[in-house]
């Protein structure tokens, strides 16, 4: 088998691959590939993030997302699935939309295959009221993403906002207040964050 | 199965998506399906793109090699085989004209980005006519115009789009040894290609072998200096630096010491900024231009030096010291490493020296290769 992102071979056997699925990286990419825990504050939401989005995850990222390696899909959350769907049993993931145009032309939902590993259930009842392209998009015009969402499913017990990278936080707060009125107990979820915001309140609004 | 841009026929590297299938091998280029059909990029080129001047004049050796060059074109691609600093893209430049007179398309694509937007800026005084359009990583809005030049990471977005393409350092890293990169490179084109290298190895051996080729060779210099011969010693870790301290010390010049590795780098800079002013550059290194920068202002003597002063570097009256240690470098390395010596229009001549771990082909193949394109002078 050869690692999925640096195409290194990987030949040897450890215990953890005897009585679990294979790790598609090779050791070297696992390890540069750093998770760890950390709970970041945006107004009166709690997101909880696993990576830094350092240059390593970011090239990672942009293969699966914009060059369409659907092959990446499990890398993210090889060790992160178990505890997820431990921490979080009994919540239904909600994704947060990707434009149209960028989903027909991947041809797959990035977020669905992602959070699919982790067995929750998933719901995309969020939609954009408009299609707008965030990438590149400058703090100012992410602002814009906070009224943007809108929930058109059916109500929820327990919703888990999940999304891959969290920039300012705008998308997440925005999806946060599109879908309280329909969700008793709302938890949210981010891959990556961009800035460092520890013991610090993000400043979004 | 058989990828249709990189040519990987691997199973392992292919993988079925929503779409379907897909090369990976591949894929850090954008996807692209197996069944999908890759679109030619389509654009005129304008009437009057191939004149072209010279501020100086070519001496004749270059005319007839750039003669002999578009002759072959004719009927084959070229290898162009020339010395370092002998004049690859004047050679080039009357080909170009002429393909550009009869509105084929044309690319010159170089590995590095540095070298692409001084390059196009040459272009634009050798084509004045012509738009002249540099694409590299994170400046690719524009992709047309009469003369291309890009880095070779961007000709994917041009497949089977060029009548002529000519890759220059063929035998430089990222080329070098890189199979899909090559394959993704010569499927921009759909005509001619001319090869521009210094040295040749068995990875650009194997690709000329599949193609019918003509060799056009130039070995001399416009300023007929001689290339600089290195003397070699043979010695172990403390010998080295020992007798690198002794050439330092009776040194009457700037000198560039490259070594193999950055850790090396930066112990023999700690080692001999207490005794010498010096500096050191490598490729990760973030001010690496205030650096060179510094030396080329005469600021520091010595500069220790990874292989990424290797190419596109002229700095005037230098010696070099080529410390390889673990016998890494290979031809090319060494060539171009003692090729930074004595160029520019003043013959300011600069010694070479090579201290190296043990006995080494390339290194024997090196000094054979420089003895014979002195022996042309």
């Amino acid at each position: 088998m050869k690692c999925l992102y640096c195409d290194s071979r990987i030949d040897k056997i450890t215990l953890k691959s005897l009585f679990f699925k294979e790790d598609p990286l090779c050791r070297e990419c696992r390890k540069a590939l750093k998770t760890e825990h950390k709970t970041i504050r945006i107004n009166e939401i709690e997101v909880s993030t696993f990576f830094d989005y350092d240059s390593l995850f970011r090239s990672v990222l942009l293969q699966y997302k914009e060059c369409c390696d659907e092959a990446l899909k499990d890398v993210f959350l090889y060790d992160l699935a178990f505890m997820i769907y431990l921490r979080y049993l009994g919540y239904e993931i909600v994704l947060i939309p990707s434009s149209e145009l960028k989903k027909e032309k991947r041809g797959f939902d990035h977020l669905k295959l992602i959070f699919e590993s982790t067995g929750l259930k998933m719901n995309d009842g969020l939609k954009m009221k408009k299609q707008l392209i965030q990438e590149g998009a400058s703090a100012e015009e992410r602002k814009r993403m906070t009224d943007n969402y809108v929930y058109e499913g059916k109500p929820l017990r327990k919703a888990l906002i999940v999304d891959d990278v969290m920039t300012t936080g705008s998308s997440l707060y925005g999806a946060y207040q599109a879908l309280k009125p329909y969700a008793g107990k709302i938890k949210v979820l981010s891959l990556a964050r961009v800035h460092d915001f520890t013991n610090q309140e993000a400043s979004v609004l | 199965m058989k990828c249709q841009r990189c040519g990987n026929e691997d199973p392992a590297y292919f993988y079925e998506g929503h779409k379907g299938i897909y090369c990976r091998k591949c894929v850090r280029f954008s996807r692209i399906l197996l069944e999908e059909e890759m679109e030619e990029k389509d654009y005129e080129i304008a009437i009057g793109a191939d004149e072209y001047r010279f501020d100086y004049h070519l001496t004749p050796r270059q005319r007839e090699a750039s003669r002999a060059c578009l002759a072959s074109l004719a009927y084959a691609d070229v290898l162009l085989h020339c010395v370092c600093g002998a004049g690859k893209t004047e050679i080039a430049v009357e080909s170009i004209s002429h393909y550009l007179a009869k509105g084929c398309k044309v690319a010159y694509a170089i590995a590095r980005k540095e070298v692409v937007i001084e390059l196009s800026q040459r272009f634009a005084k050798i084509f004045p006519k012509a738009e002249v359009t540099a694409v590299y990583g994170g400046h690719h809005e524009k992709l047309t115009g009469d003369l291309i030049v890009c880095t070779c990471h961007q000709l994917y977005r041009y497949p089977k789009t060029f009548d002529l393409l000519i890759v220059d350092e063929v035998d430089a890293f990222p080329l070098k040894g890189d199979e899909t990169l090559m394959n993704i490179s010569l499927n921009a084109c759909k005509g001619r290609v001319i090869f521009s290298t210094a040295t040749i190895d068995d990875s650009l051996q194997s690709i000329l072998k599949k193609r019918v080729y003509k060799t056009v060779e130039l070995f001399v210099r416009p300023d007929q200096k001689p290339l600089p011969v290195p003397s070699v010693v043979y010695l172990k870790k403390i010998g080295a630096l020992f007798y690198l301290n002794h050439l330092l010390s009776e040194m009457d010049r700037q000198c560039i010491i490259f070594v193999s590795g950055i850790r090396e780098c930066i112990l023999l800079y700690k080692i001999f900024s207490r005794f010498y002013s010096c500096t050191y550059v490598y490729s990760q290194l973030e001010e690496r231009n205030e650096h060179i920068q510094d030396f080329r202002s005469n600021r520091y003597k010595y500069i220790f030096s990874t292989s990424v002063l290797e190419r596109g570097v002229t700095i005037r009256n230098i010696n070099v010291i080529i410390l390889d240690t673990h016998n890494i470098f290979d031809e090319s390395n060494l060539i171009q490493m003692t090729g930074r010596i004595n160029r520019g229009l003043h013959n300011e001549g600069g010694k070479a020296y090579i201290i190296a771990n043990r006995f080494d082909e390339e290194i024997d193949k090196t000094i054979d290769y420089l003895h014979m394109a002195n022996s042309y002078l």
